[in-house]
């Protein structure tokens, strides 16, 4: 690989823009590829197949070829509803996974930068804020105050665009009394089956952290069987 | 669940060559069966043979390394390394997990 290549590969990730890396095994040359775009010179061939790796968002040897290709693909989108103590932990949990974290809370007392550097934290009503976030059925959300004023309208906004992750943290009655909110509000039992409620995997903790980490198994876990 | 975009071993390869040390990148570029990490892990090994990052559980790192330096050493821009399940009665570098995986080492000049 040249240090030219090199040095176009951490300008690319730095602004997180999508791109590949491909790379000719037998001779050593490597290109930058960018999704969309023909590939140049030698690896133009084979177009159809590194399209196919940035949908997969997998890397390998395309097969019958001695060119590798490794894929860069953003992060998903995980928004939560709630800037409390649980989410400082899932903050921290998520920078080790794939995942980016904006944060919606209407409260200015909980949603401060300064408990949450370097993290979009949005200081509005769900239904406000979700008008500053694209979002699409690859985005998750996690809904953490238990209180219907904030949470309800976010999971419906979940619900409508068909999010592939909702969770909402709350006891099993709390759980109950939102099914039937949503319910009145007409979603069908489909919909509102499909939200993880009570939140995360059985772990049997009760501190923060422990909650944050059964959350995150379950967001991992969901993210696998999409 | 790979964040490439946060990891850091490449910045590591670039302030590596800013001290002016030749580095051979190692990257996984196929697995078959049970293997520890996955297709686009990477490491960095310097003509020293000091390393950074991994392309295995610990079980290949030593070899990579020794290859890296060969390459160094006789001026080869890349190689293509395979490892296969090793037998427990040899003294051999291989993988204990029961995998087979591919390595691709290449000098970044």
């Amino acid at each position: 690989m040249k240090i030219k290549t090199l040095e176009e590969i951490l300008k690319k990730k730095s602004s997180k823009t999508e791109f590949a890396i491909l790379t000719n095994l037998e001779n050593g040359d490597s290109e930058i590829y960018l999704p969309g775009t023909s590939p140049k010179g030698e690896f133009s061939k084979y177009a159809v197949e590194i399209e196919n790796f940035f949908k997969s968002k997998k890397n390998g040897v395309i097969e019958n070829s001695e060119i590798f290709v490794e894929t860069y693909i953003k992060p998903i989108k995980v928004i939560i509803v709630g800037a409390v103590h649980i989410a400082q932990y899932l903050v921290d949990f998520a920078k080790s996974l794939n995942f980016e974290i904006s944060i919606i809370d209407p409260r200015g007392y909980f949603a401060s930068e300064q408990r949450f550097p370097d993290i979009k934290v949005i200081n509005k009503w769900p239904k406000e804020a979700f008008e500053e976030i694209d979002t699409n059925s690859s985005t998750a959300l996690i809904a953490l105050t238990h209180d219907p004023k904030i949470d309800d309208p976010a999971l419906q906004y979940a619900l409508k665009n068909k999010f592939y992750y909702i969770g909402a943290l709350g006891s099993k009655k709390t759980h109950e009394n939102r099914c039937q909110r949503l319910a009145e509000a007409g979603f069908t039992n489909d919909e509102i089956n499909s939200i993880h409620g009570p939140i995360g995997i059985k772990l049997g903790g009760k501190s923060a952290s422990e909650i944050a980490l059964s959350i995150i198994a379950q967001l991992v876990s969901e993210t696998y069987k999409k | 669940m790979k964040n490439s975009f946060d990891e850091k071993i490449l910045d590591e390869a670039k302030d590596w060559i800013k001290a002016n040390q030749k580095v051979v990148l190692a990257t996984v570029i196929q697995t078959w069966g049970s293997s520890p990490r996955q297709v686009g892990s990477r490491m960095i090994v310097n003509e020293k043979g000091e390393f950074s990052g991994s392309v295995s559980g610990g079980c290949v790192e030593s070899a990579v390394v020794s290859e890296c330096l060969s390459l160094i050493k006789d001026n080869k821009p890349c190689k293509k390394i395979e490892f296969k399940v090793s037998n427990e009665s040899a003294w051999e570098v291989g993988l204990a997990c029961g995998g087979e995986i591919a390595v691709y080492i290449e000098q970044i000049h």
